[in-house]
């Protein structure tokens, strides 16, 4: 029998995706079912580096978890840090000073831009296009430069503090992130030139990866791929946490459901966190940024809490039970790109591999952060 | 407005629990009673004696949450049709080991993103024998999260499709985040 | 069978765009830069592995030997020893271990120091196939530098 007349059958073969593979960026494998070309199941198979955060928490004290915090996502590192402060100070009831709050939402957005930017560059590159990822390496290292001088890191930050921050910031780092988005302003039109006018990323994109709405729900995926569904919902505008409400900023929302729509929500996203970062710099206050009196150990009363933040790949948020103690009883982290995966088995069915890859692309896999 | 909907339904949920099964919560509360009175922490007993109400609206600047309900074990999926049905995501299901209490709870967290309120239903079960029924009929996006409850806590979630572990190791037996366990 | 056409004469046109502005960063310099030839200067702020400060009118360390480093750190990493010399009230530093290969560089040690004895090194070029070489013993460090 010759090798055509095998294929006419209607079987299916298994091919694994991963867990070594530039495509899913880190260790995260994908159990597919092929018939041909088609894919008929795609079961991602997690915990190739999982961690277990969760008991971690469990056995050091309240401070001690959060250098943790930013081992999750490493791209949007502050972010969780962010979660994590939020969390415990409502917890504790610690008040935070405005300042450090307008510092965190400045270097929280900053964290943002390069995490869109390093998505940008390997998304594009998933897709076969090189050139683009480079060019974003190139803003993305002023920004990771930018963020050093205060965090004294670069990537896997630790830089909020119960109530305040590791240390205050600076005229440098003012000036230097006013040159910088002055600078990816510039940058913009050229990336929208090269990458998003482009004929071949557009035929890789438009009406790619359908995820409706109503399957969003379901699974409970949040951020970019809930708005490029079309449905308005960020943390930042609906729960409004630290000093977002005082900043004017939009929501970008786009209905087509597609890996574009989720593309565009992310490139708008990025001039969205340049504009809430000019507005934080120009209002930015004078004063402390620690309150007067931070208890030296931090015992919440009983009870459970929850805080919710905005990260870079949909809302983080954390579940703490506190017995009263120095410790943490339980702590749940809910992170995005869990749930936001969670949908891939149901989307990608019935899909080209290729088109596949492309949508893996679009969700921006953390694979840290799914399985913690 | 789906909040004060939702409110009212879990409320007539809580309420027709408590009326089907009066003998039972009668028996529980004795139970409890019982070894608290012989406790010597006086202000613990007193605080465990009477159990939070079933239904509470909480402070959502304090907790985070808008509405904490309790329901009874084979309650939750009911309670997760309710809240599907007014357009609620679900955003996580997770666990906690009341080792003192004898006790795991599983706590599911709910948010509707159209007129924004989070719901967070509880629901007790026997540390010996926990077991409940699983919602992922109503969420698909349940599934990764029970299996995940399931390796840490080692819950069965009776009906789940597929409770082979997600993120541990394909072959554990083990479940790290109860409070006795000691790698 | 117009709109063919037009796209095909746009999607073109897209794809010239791209590669103008390619063509453009060919021109322009080299933002990277050439790693073991040059070197980067390390930020004031940037958090190496930790060291011992110099008491600048004794000439040793600052510690104190209270162990709030040993205590505040999550990975356990630091080992403190200390002892009364005779007729001393204070205690005299003896041991400073810093087992790298835990270390998360998190700075909650530095943080917890009342008397300033620790500081961030600047040191970033660690390399090394043996594990022994990241059990620092910071004291003989501070000794070395002196």
């Amino acid at each position: 029998m010759s090798v055509f007349a095998e294929s006419q059958t209607q079987e299916t073969f298994v091919v694994n995706l991963g867990p070594q593979h530039p495509a899913t960026h880190g260790v995260l494998r994908v159990k597919l079912t092929m018939d041909g070309e088609y894919i008929d199941r795609a079961e991602p198979i997690l915990g190739y580096i999982h961690r277990m955060h969760e008991k971690n928490a469990e056995v050091g004290t309240w401070a001690q978890f959060m250098p943790n915090t930013g081992r999750m996502d490493y791209l949007h590192a502050l972010a969780y840090n962010f979660g994590y402060s939020i969390a415990v100070e409502r917890a504790a009831g610690i008040e935070v000073p405005e300042r450090a709050e307008y510092i965190r939402v400045i270097t929280c957005e900053l964290n943002r831009i390069s995490s869109h930017l390093l998505w940008f560059g390997a998304f594009v590159l998933d897709l076969g296009g090189f050139t683009p990822l480079l060019y974003a390496f190139d803003d993305r290292e002023q920004l990771l430069d930018l963020l050093e001088t205060v965090t004294g890191s670069r990537l896997t930050y630790c830089y909020y503090r119960f109530g305040g921050l590791y240390n205050d910031i600076d005229e440098n780092f003012v000036d230097g992130s006013r040159a910088f988005i002055k600078r990816l302003r510039s940058r913009m039109p050229m990336y929208h030139n090269l990458v998003t006018k482009n004929i071949i990323l557009m035929k890789r994109l438009i009406d790619i990866g359908p995820i409706s709405a109503e399957m969003c729900r379901k699974y409970g995926a949040t951020g970019p791929v809930l708005r490029g569904s079309g449905i308005n919902f960020d943390v930042r505008k609906n729960e409004p946490y630290s000093v977002y409400p005082e900043l004017d900023f939009d929501v970008p929302v786009y209905s087509e459901c597609d890996c574009m729509a989720r593309y565009m929500v992310r490139m708008d996203e990025i001039d969205q966190s340049m504009r809430i970062i000019e507005q934080a710099l120009d209002k930015l206050p004078d004063g402390p940024i620690k309150p007067e009196k931070v208890p030296k150990l931090i015992k919440p009363p009983k009870g459970d809490y929850y805080a919710a933040v905005e990260a870079a790949r949909g809302t983080f948020s954390i579940r703490l039970v506190s017995d009263g103690t120095n410790k943490p009883y339980r702590l749940k982290l809910r992170s995005p790109t869990f749930s936001n995966l969670s949908l891939y088995e149901e989307a990608s069915k019935g899909m080209l591999l290729a088109d596949a890859l492309a949508l893996m692309g679009s969700l921006d896999l953390v694979i840290p952060e799914i399985d913690r | 407005m789906s909040l004060a909907k939702v409110r009212e339904a879990l409320a007539a949920l809580v309420a027709a629990s408590q009326e089907e099964l009066p003998p039972e919560e009668a028996i529980e509360s004795v139970t409890e009673e019982t070894p608290e009175a012989a406790a010597p922490e006086g202000e613990q007993a007193e605080e465990a004696a009477a159990p939070p109400p079933p239904l509470v609206d909480t402070n959502h600047a304090k907790k985070g949450f808008h509405l904490d309900v309790t329901v009874a074990p084979d309650q939750v999926v009911q309670a997760a049709e309710i809240l599907d049905g007014e357009k609620y995501t679900i955003e996580a299901v997770t666990g906690v080991d009341w080792i003192k209490e004898e006790q795991m709870e599983v706590v599911y967290d709910y948010c509707d993103t159209a007129d924004f309120s989070r719901v967070v239903i509880r629901a007790r079960i026997p540390r010996a024998t926990p077991e409940l029924p699983t919602i992922s009929r109503v969420f698909p996006g349940a599934d990764w999260h029970e299996r995940e409850t399931h390796d840490f806590f080692g819950i069965t979630f009776v009906g789940h499709p597929d409770l082979s572990p997600l993120l541990l190791p394909e072959d554990a037996d083990y479940h790290p985040l109860l409070k006795d366990f000691t790698a | 069978m117009s709109g063919y056409f037009k796209e095909l004469i746009s999607g073109t046109y897209s794809l010239a765009v791209g590669l103008g502005i390619t063509i453009k960063y060919f021109t322009q310099p080299v933002v990277t830069m050439q790693y073991p030839m040059e070197h980067v200067k390390m930020t004031p702020r940037y958090r190496g592995h930790i060291e011992l400060v110099r008491d600048e009118e004794t000439g040793a360390s600052k510690c104190i030997v209270c162990g709030m480093c040993q205590k505040s750190c999550p990975s356990g990493c630091i080992t403190v020893a200390g002892k009364k010399p005779e007729g001393s009230k204070k205690k005299v530093l003896t041991t400073y271990r810093l087992d790298f290969t835990k270390c998360s560089l998190c700075g909650l040690c530095v943080e917890s120091c009342k008397p300033g004895a620790l500081d961030f090194s600047k040191d970033y070029n660690l390399a090394s196939p043996r594990k022994e070489d990241y059990i620092f013993d910071l004291l003989k460090r501070l000794e070395e530098k002196s």
